[in-house]
């Protein structure tokens, strides 16, 4: 369990330092470009909710961090999931957003196969790459129940 | 961002084509009697382009409460049945009793603040099991001013999607300031009550599906109809003069406020629905500022025909001349601040 539990603080400690500097590069993002936002290649930071993404990840970000202390502690254990269920959450929106503005075209009533696709590739939000990395949370509450 | 997703999804994917490109060419071509009285009520402006500008019951009539009210009603609907069926709200009203408490309410006074988020009328309903006299009262005022229903909130996020957030701030601020003085000013207790929190559970789809059925139904039953009264009065002042006579009666209100005299039919429209009035302002050429602090003075100046006619039926005189004077109260201070801070930007 304690081996668990170092890799758990391990796993909060960096992927909560990574969140945590999404969130502040949102928020000098919004602060700075307003709503237009900025494109780093496969990497999309704009709309008008980059005030709300930027707080959430701020937010999860110190509560991973927050929990990386025994990490398989119930009661820290609790912030880390919470704070994957919030990066799932804006992480299903953003996905949401991506599929339903690929679905109606511009002259047809709906996209052909290729155009959807293409529509739902990247730049994609930040939310949509820590999205694989948050999941890793129930790893660990698996092992928790494994254990006792 | 659900909300918007989902509402823009169906208005600006596919209801603005059937109604803008598709429907309102052919109505306004085969509808006879161009000019006439008629064809100005029934279809609107015949040189309108899209069913935002026609404001005839055949168009605009059908588009805002079809178009873009009704998939924002059933967004909000969807994600509200979910959250009552998993069990979620009576935790939320465990988390925010201490703060709602400042203001003289219980954490039970989120249900209804929620369900006006749909629509102030089962709001209003739901403040019954308040405890006191003066806590249902405090809730209805505060309701009847400051929660916009998810019509108004589709309206908004068809026309200013980027100030959407500040709106809801202003609207806030201004809940929990009310609720302060309120509570201090106005006799009564405000006593504790216990609620049992149930366990959570898996939602289903059944329920949800008729909650939100249910819901929907009863939301196109009172809309509907008031959106199309309120076209026919909009387009009767409007041939008859009397929107001219109104702008200019209240003209010194809205010249205080920065806004042109053409907000008046808008005004008027919002005693009927305050969703349809919003939907009238994306008809009038304003700046992006006075679009802003005409959605905030909308949403706060009075409440819906059938919120009020609700509000006559549970309040007493007192209590709805209260509410009546912290309404126009409130218009008048955040009309007057939002032209001070719209100054000192520059933009107003």
């Amino acid at each position: 369990m304690n081996k668990k539990s170092r890799f758990g603080s391990l796993y909060a400690s960096i992927f909560g330092a990574i969140v945590l500097a999404f969130g502040i590069v949102e928020l000098v993002v919004i602060g700075t470009t307003g709503m237009e936002g900025v494109y780093w290649g496969p990497l999309e930071m704009s709309g008008m909710w980059l005030w709300w993404t930027g707080i959430i990840f701020v937010s999860a970000g110190i509560m991973y961090l927050s929990s990386a202390t025994n990490f398989m502690d119930i009661r820290q254990l609790a912030k880390s999931v919470v704070a994957s269920i919030m990066i799932w959450i804006v992480a299903g929106m953003a996905i949401f957003d991506k599929v339903a503005s690929s679905i109606p075209g511009e002259e047809t009533w709906v996209n052909s196969p290729g155009d959807f696709l293409a529509g739902c590739g990247p730049p994609y939000t930040p939310a949509i790459y820590l999205l694989p990395l948050s999941l890793a949370i129930i790893y660990f509450i698996r092992q928790r129940r494994r254990a006792f | 961002m659900f909300f918007g997703t989902f509402a823009g999804f169906f208005t600006d994917g596919f209801f603005a084509k059937i109604f803008d490109v598709h429907y309102l060419p052919w109505i306004q071509s085969v509808f006879p009697g161009k000019g006439t009285w008629l064809y100005f009520i029934l279809v609107g402006d015949p040189a309108a382009e899209t069913c935002f500008e026609s404001f005839g019951v055949l168009t605009s009539g059908l588009f805002l409460p079809i178009g873009v009210v009704l998939p924002a009603i059933i967004a909000f609907y969807l994600v509200l049945s979910f959250l009552e069926d998993v069990g979620y709200l009576p935790r939320l009203a465990v988390l925010i009793d201490g703060l709602l408490h400042r203001i003289g309410l219980h954490g039970y006074a989120i249900v209804p603040t929620i369900l006006s988020l749909g629509c102030n009328v089962p709001g209003c309903i739901a403040c019954r099991p308040l405890e006191t006299r003066k806590q249902r009262f405090m809730m209805m005022a505060l309701l009847g001013v400051f929660i916009p229903c998810a019509a108004q909130i589709g309206m908004m996020q068809a026309l200013i999607p980027e100030m959407i957030g500040f709106v809801f701030l202003g609207l806030v601020i201004g809940y929990f300031s009310v609720g302060f003085i309120l509570n201090k000013i106005w006799p009564g207790e405000s006593p504790e009550i216990l609620m049992d929190i149930p366990p959570y559970q898996r939602a289903t789809w059944g329920n949800i599906w008729r909650k939100m059925w249910s819901r929907t139904s009863h939301f196109a039953r009172i809309a509907v109809p008031f959106f199309l009264l309120g076209c026919v009065i909009i387009t009767v002042l409007y041939l008859t003069g009397g929107m001219d006579w109104l702008g200019n009666a209240l003209s010194p209100a809205f010249g205080a406020f920065g806004l042109p005299q053409e907000t008046a039919a808008p005004l008027v429209a919002g005693f009927l629905r305050k969703d349809l009035a919003i939907g009238l302002l994306g008809g009038i050429e304003l700046t992006g500022w006075q679009m802003f602090t005409s959605v905030v003075l909308l949403s706060i100046y009075f409440p819906c025909l059938a919120t009020f006619s609700l509000m006559i039926k549970e309040l007493n005189r007192k209590e709805i001349a209260a509410t009546l004077g912290i309404l126009f109260t409130t218009v008048f201070i955040y009309g007057g601040v939002l032209r001070l801070i719209g100054m000192g930007l520059g933009v107003a």
